[in-house]
């Protein structure tokens, strides 16, 4: 002090250094505060965006994982179950942890009585970190245990796919495997991209449930009856289709031997493939309302026209004659009514081979099918027609296709000539349209509803008709030998009934295959009408009134689909 | 002042400590109930899954349909067939005069004084 004292006069300059110097460190001091209150401001801010954020994040990543793992269940038309995952609690053990190695073994073989005790004993004595004891039990028995309260004996719930009908459409459903992906039927498609694409244009969450075409009573009337004819006629498969003809909707599909997708490798068994789908077959002469409807349709045949039935037709070697025929001229339908094989060639023949052709791509025998079922085959149709290859597909032989393609194209002849494609999901009205596509005229479909019609009344649908009295049910029969080892085998049939109810304005078309059949008994007989045809009948019998059809017995009615001056008595047979 | 402003900051400090830790064990707590609940709502949905699975197999026709067969006898069960179904035109209306000619004697006798049906009591009263 004394030094600058000496140097500088009076205290003032003293006061006013040291206030000088307080000045700046205030103003230092003030800089610090604000900047820590800044930063404390910038780091509470930030928390409270980490706060907020995180938590969301977390939550959707939790959603994402729950989703990923649930397959959605599986509905029909209804609303009612046919495929849901159940949560499954399972019990383990880890007998490190286990204190008192017998009264575990003794409390948990009191709930569980059907566990062999000494094996239990042995599972828990040891030192390993984790044992399974019982997989998937019930949620009541995971209760009981849990309140025992042994030290080291946990729960951990596993998702299982369950599918509560077992065999019900099972083809249908498909299977998944162990890890719980779809590996056939619609379980498969469920995981494809298509319909990911589907879900995203719907704007639905990948967990809700799926609803599909098909109708849980109709699918289980068509199953029991299918099952009935396999013992009644001793057939090797049976199967059948029923679609909604305005739609396309396939509310029942069955092949019989069919499979329990709890258990996913049955499927594998041999035999046991989607008959309706993946198999393609001679559907013999229920190709005749495709050749009649090609010939009507294209003008040149009309309904009235008269067809030479007096002469078996040579080609070549082959000769064609007909299954108890008439021998004689016989009409248009009459040709059908008899199924006339010459009656049928002979019609053919007027409309000419590459017009047939060109109506089964027309009647989309060529396309692939556009059911969601990864299990499907394609047609098998010569491209060019030889006159006799042309002969005989036009009754159904030498071509294969798939009987959903039948289903599908009858549908489309009676549903004033606009044939949907299949669909196993649901489907609107407006949608179907959409997609509909002409394949015949109304007025051609008026004939071919005639046709149909009188064959079950008159022709081979008789045994049919008489079952489903009321329904108005219309078809065609159809008879095959099977090919053994290259050679067809008089001796092994594969029937066919192709249909369509109520007539008056139909509704839903169906398809009714045989594999084989025997006689039931010493009266009846092999060929389609006993075995395809009745089961049809007996279908349509149980399944019309669930879908609200009511039985029509109005003469009236039968008089506008069938006049009767158009109507014979049948001859004999 | 200085002072005065230091023992307030140290105050709200210490105020600021003790709520930040309540707050931190409340949200453990919260937490805690929160694992609590959607554990017991994992536990509730799997029991609902499996009871969904029961309700879709015991509803299932083909789980019914041998019952129905079972005791089809016993209870006269019959499958309907075509020409049972009728339709509300086929009910036949009212028949427009109603036969009342009873009722129309009764009252008349009534209005003369005589009454039949208290005569048919009495008379059993007598005997």
């Amino acid at each position: 002090m004394s030094m600058y004292g000496a140097e500088i006069d009076g205290p003032i300059a003293l006061e006013g250094g040291k206030k000088s110097r307080k000045n700046l460190t205030d103003g230092r001091l003030r800089l610090v505060i604000v900047f820590l209150i800044l930063a404390f401001f910038a780091i509470g801010g930030r928390m409270v965006v980490l706060g907020i954020s995180q938590g969301t994040d977390q939550a959707k990543e939790i959603a994402r994982s729950v989703a990923a793992l649930a397959r959605p269940t599986i509905t029909d038309r209804n609303g009612r179950n046919l495929a849901m995952d159940i949560l499954v609690p399972s019990l383990y053990a880890s007998p490190r942890q286990i204190i008192d190695l017998d009264e575990a073994v003794e409390k948990l073989s009191a709930e569980l009585p059907d566990i062999d005790r000494e094996w239990l004993r042995d599972k828990l004595d040891g030192d390993e970190g984790f044992v399974w004891i019982k997989r998937e039990m019930s949620p009541a028995a995971q209760e009981r245990i849990f309140n025992l309260g042994i030290p080291g004996i946990n729960f951990r719930t596993e998702s299982k796919r369950y599918y509560p009908g077992r065999n019900i459409a099972a083809h249908v459903l498909g299977s998944v495997n162990v890890d719980n992906q779809g590996i056939s039927g619609m379980e498969r498609y469920l995981d494809s991209d298509e319909f990911a694409m589907v879900r995203l244009a719907t704007g639905a969450n990948p967990s809700d449930p799926v609803k599909l075409s098909i109708d849980l009573r109709v699918q289980y009337a068509l199953q029991a009856e299918l099952a009935d004819a396999l013992e009644r006629y001793q057939a090797i498969a049976a199967a059948g289709v029923i679609i909604d003809v305005a739609t396309g909707e396939v509310l029942a599909l069955s092949s019989l031997p069919d499979y329990d997708p709890n258990i996913a490798a049955s499927a594998l068994e041999e035999g046991r493939f989607n008959r309706i789908t993946a198999g393609t077959f001679e559907l013999g002469s229920t190709f005749k309302t495709v050749t009649m409807a090609a010939a009507l349709d294209s003008g040149v045949v009309v309904i009235t026209d008269e067809f030479d039935a007096r002469e078996p037709i040579r080609f070549g070697r082959y000769t064609i004659d007909d299954y108890r025929g008439k021998r004689r001229i016989l009409t248009l339908p009459e040709v059908y009514k008899y199924s006339s094989n010459i009656g049928t060639i002979r019609v053919m023949q007027t409309l000419g081979k590459e017009n047939y052709r060109a109506f089964l791509t027309r009647a989309g025998f060529d396309d692939p099918l556009a059911i969601e079922l990864p299990e499907t085959k394609l047609s098998s149709i010569p491209h060019e027609f030889s006159d006799v290859g042309a002969a005989t597909a036009s009754f159904g032989h030498g071509l294969s296709v798939t009987p959903l393609h039948m289903a599908t194209a009858v549908a489309g002849f009676v549903n004033d000539g606009i044939m949907v494609p299949a669909t196993l999901l649901m489907r609107t009205q407006s949608e179907a349209n959409a997609l509909g596509k002409r394949i015949i005229s109304a007025e051609t479909s008026a004939q071919i509803r005639y046709l149909m019609r009188l064959n079950a009344l008159e022709g081979s649908g008789r045994r049919m008709n008489r079952i489903a009295e009321g329904y108005m049910v219309g078809g065609k029969t159809g008879t095959a030998d099977k090919v053994v080892d290259g050679r067809y085998d008089t001796s092994k049939n594969f029937t066919a009934f192709a249909s369509a109810f109520p007539m008056d304005n139909p509704k839903y078309a169906m398809v009714i295959l045989v594999d084989e059949p025997k006689r039931e008994n010493e009266q009846t007989g092999t060929t389609a009408g006993w075995n395809a045809g009745e089961i049809t009948g007996r279908v349509v019998q149980r399944i019309a009134p669930a879908l609200g059809i009511m039985p029509n017995f109005s003469e009236i009615s039968e008089e506008a689909l069938v006049p009767i001056v158009l109507r014979n008595l049948p001859e004999g047979n | 002042m200085i002072r005065g402003i230091n023992v307030l900051l140290l105050i709200t400090s210490i105020f600021a400590l003790v709520g930040v830790y309540s707050i931190k064990f409340q949200s453990e707590t919260i937490e805690e109930q929160k694992m609590e609940l959607s554990r017991s709502i994992a536990q509730q949905q799997a029991e609902l899954s499996v009871l969904q699975a029961d309700w879709a197999f015991f509803s299932q026709p083909s789980y019914i349909a041998p019952i129905v067969e079972r005791h089809g006898e016993a209870l006269n069960l019959q499958i309907l067939v075509a020409d049972q179904y009728g339709s509300i035109e086929d009910i036949p209306m009212r028949p427009e005069i109603i036969n009342d000619s009873a009722l129309t004697a009764l009252f008349a006798a009534l209005d003369e004084g005589i009454d039949p049906i208290g005569d048919i009591l009495a008379e059993g009263m007598g005997q």
